[in-house]
């Protein structure tokens, strides 16, 4: 937190330009489907335009982000993504959860011999190689590691696209309660013992509930089980400490979440419930975006299409006759009429739908003192530099745009020019 | 079968609509989730008690069951290991829960089991078919895969036998058939093939048919085609009538959303060498049985092969 951080907006909302400036990790968090990668690419694209040295990570394998920034293929370390003209600096890596937890294994082991142990290990191999659920493991620690480098003022990161949203937070608290759990020390103890005088051996002494777990997993399994455990032993202690920290730093001020949400009910349900759960644990998003609605073009919006439907004979007979006149005799005047304000009555009714659906989320932003954007669904996909700085511009607006009906109006594709300058634009 | 895909492709939405076409033509279905969160019945326009983990039939069908890991456990130990109640109980209990939680890969492979255990005794239950809506993954087929990573894990003991078991049932083109829903998006398509390919390919599960799920209706009536243009050559307003120029942009964004879609499906039925189901998008959230039959027809259709271009 620096005391030169640029001050809030007049409403005193902290705006996304003043959270990239303050924080030092930004997650973009909410359910499945709805852009989160844009979303995160596209706050790391503005901080790195403000200024700042932003790293987008993202965890998601299937490279999506990748086809958003440009780049023909990410890894692991970071790569600069070329911003024109740009103050700071853009970087991009997507997670490799093997070679995460393989480099965590080698600071924390004591020695060479425990560290090809473990990597040689069937279990840790098996964990570590994106083993559903250990992906949100390796994802806090590559952003613990990652916010901790000097050359790096801000991490985005866009989180799992796991079955439950709060995986990716609840995994430090998960690996402490594992590593603090009687139920570890219970097998660990026994298991250690076992290691050092054979499982075999350690088995006689008969443990109703070990011989239980024998029967399901097969006596080759505990083997395994107690050889890793005891080779992570040393290690667990760093572990733990790392698992405190990056909680410290999830909840703490220098991390901020924004909460990602697309159109329709299911979405925003969902939103909701990840809200509802980070309230839970004390925490709040600081930003609500819902990308993606379906909106009307022009000044008059849903009021007019309202305004229009009352009085649909009149306004088919007005469209009818225009055609007419523009087009001829020839021209199927009064079928164009009826199949554009179809047209037009389908698209009202979507956006109003979508407006709808957003309302409570909007709610909740303003009770919480969160900022709330609104992006519009673009023709094409978000895919390149351009699509994302139409989606940048519409996230750092000093204030949403178009009299709250979001962004340039459903005509702009995601490569358009246009769409971006309006957005900037207020009323 | 197997509905899979990403989060919000309409994967629970398809898995009830796939009940529902079952029931008409006189299938007795089990529709399974295993997220959290129970949504099968609120879909079905299902007012009463959840369906649980014991499950529940619908009137007209299809039966209902929000598939619970920890149950499946309890149930996987004392039956079919024998362990005895007592160990059961501290297997699943308490203590455990927090190394269970920590556990990568038990939920998927015990939630496959348990498939594999109602597909075993489906001649008893009086089921003709089991759709499972997968749980949202972003692991490709990290949940498939599950059984396989198990076995490798594993050296010897009921579980790997078991692990074994359910995947001879996941590879099994007979009895399991992979059906993978895609919204007509660049990535989800192209995720969509990956995902295709490895099931195909190094998982061997069985793939007959993509599902194209949210596909816009062509906004235009035939003969029609150049609506947006014709509007936005009209005087810019008119008394009475919503504004041309805003028409326009409103049908020029159909149009465009409408073309970028067909792209994607072209390149996800090329790719792929699939017949594509396209299922429309809806004007309103599906909710009740009219909603789902909406989805349910198109489903019922053979699947056509996607015109080459």
């Amino acid at each position: 937190m620096t005391g030169a951080a640029t001050s809030a907006g007049a409403s005193g909302v902290e705006g996304a330009a003043e959270l990239v400036a303050r924080r030092r990790v930004v997650a973009c968090v909410g359910p499945g489907g709805v852009g989160k990668t844009t979303l995160a690419a596209a706050l790391a694209l503005g901080a790195a335009r403000r200024g700042r040295r932003a790293l987008v990570v993202t965890v998601d394998p299937a490279r999506r982000l990748a086809d958003a920034l440009g780049l023909p293929a990410l890894d692991d370390q970071p790569r600069r993504v070329p911003v024109s003209g740009a103050a700071g600096a853009l970087w991009a890596l997507m997670l490799d959860s093997r070679r995460t937890y393989d480099a965590l294994v080698a600071r924390l082991a004591p020695n060479a011999d425990t560290r090809a142990r473990i990597h040689a290990n069937p279990i840790y191999q098996r964990i570590s190689r994106a083993l559903a659920g250990s992906v949100e493991y390796a994802a806090m620690l590559k952003v613990f590691e990652l916010q901790s480098r000097a050359d790096l003022d801000l991490v985005v990161v866009d989180t799992p696209p796991s079955a439950h949203a709060l995986d990716f937070l609840d995994a430090p608290a998960r690996l402490l309660r594992l590593l603090d759990s009687p139920a570890l020390q219970w097998l660990v103890n026994p298991a250690l013992r076992a290691g050092r005088l054979g499982w075999r051996w350690f088995r006689r002494g008969g443990q109703q509930v070990l011989r239980a777990l024998e029967r399901v997993t097969g006596l080759a399994f505990l083997e395994d089980l107690s050889e890793f455990l005891l080779a992570f032993e040393g290690m667990s202690g760093g572990f733990r400490q790392r698992a405190r920290a990056v909680q410290q730093l999830l909840f703490g001020p220098d991390c901020a979440f924004v909460l990602a949400s697309g159109p329709g009910e299911l979405a925003a349900a969902q939103a909701r419930d990840f809200l509802a759960r980070l309230e839970e644990r004390g925490a709040h998003p600081q930003g609500v975006v819902l990308n993606r609605l379906r909106t009307l073009p022009g000044p008059g919006g849903l009021a007019e299409a309202a305004e229009g439907a009352k009085s649909a004979d009149a306004a088919r007979a007005a469209l009818r006759d225009a055609f007419a006149a523009r087009f001829g005799a020839e021209f199927p005047a009064d079928e164009a009429a009826a199949a554009s304000l179809r047209l037009w009555r389908n698209a009202a009714e979507a956006a109003a739908q979508d407006a709808a659906a957003a309302a409570p989320l909007l709610a909740d932003a303003e009770r919480l003192g969160a900022f709330a954007r609104r992006i519009p669904e673009f023709a094409a996909d978000v895919h390149d530099l351009a699509g994302l700085a139409i989606v940048e511009q519409h996230l750092f607006a000093d204030r949403e745009s178009q009299n709250r009906h979001a962004g340039g109006g459903a005509g702009n594709g995601a490569g358009g020019a246009s769409g971006g300058r309006e957005a900037g634009q207020p009323g | 079968m197997v509905v899979t895909g990403k989060g919000g492709a309409g994967k629970t939405t398809l898995a009830a609509a796939l009940g529902r076409a079952a029931a008409a033509r006189g299938l007795r279905a089990l529709v399974v989730e295993t997220g959290r969160d129970e949504h099968l019945p609120r879909l079905f326009g299902w007012q009463g008690q959840p369906a649980g983990h014991a499950g529940l039939e619908l009137p007209g069908g299809p039966r209902l069951m929000h598939l619970s890991p920890h149950e499946a456990l309890a149930e996987y130990l004392r039956f079919e290991l024998r362990v005895p109640l007592a160990a059961t109980r501290r297997l699943t209990g308490g203590p455990m829960r927090a190394l269970l939680a920590a556990a990568p890969g038990w939920r998927e492979l015990i939630t496959l089991g348990k498939l594999w255990h109602l597909e075993r005794q489906r001649g008893a239950a009086g089921l003709d078919l089991i759709i499972l809506d997968a749980p949202a993954t972003g692991h490709g087929l990290a949940f498939l895969d599950a059984p396989r990573a198990a076995t490798s894990a594993l050296r010897g003991g009921p579980l790997r036998r078991h692990a074994e078991w359910v995947e001879a049932l996941v590879c099994d083109a007979e009895r399991t058939l992979l059906l993978p829903v895609a919204l007509p998006e660049e990535t989800p398509v192209r995720e969509t093939e990956a995902l295709v390919r490895r099931a195909r390919g190094e998982l061997g599960i069985a793939v007959d048919r993509v599902v194209a799920n949210a596909v816009e209706a062509d906004p235009f009536p035939p003969g029609l085609a150049d609506l947006d243009e014709r509007l936005a050559a009209l005087p810019q307003s008119l008394s009475g009538a919503p504004s041309p120029r805003d028409m326009a942009r409103c049908a020029a964004h159909l149009r465009q959303r409408r073309a970028a879609q067909a792209e994607r499906l072209a390149a996800l039925a090329n790719a792929t060498a699939l017949p594509l189901l396209q299922l429309p998008r809806l004007p309103q959230a599906v909710r009740g049985p009219e909603g789902l039959d909406r989805l349910a027809a198109p489903l019922l259709a053979e699947p056509q092969p996607w015109p080459q271009a």
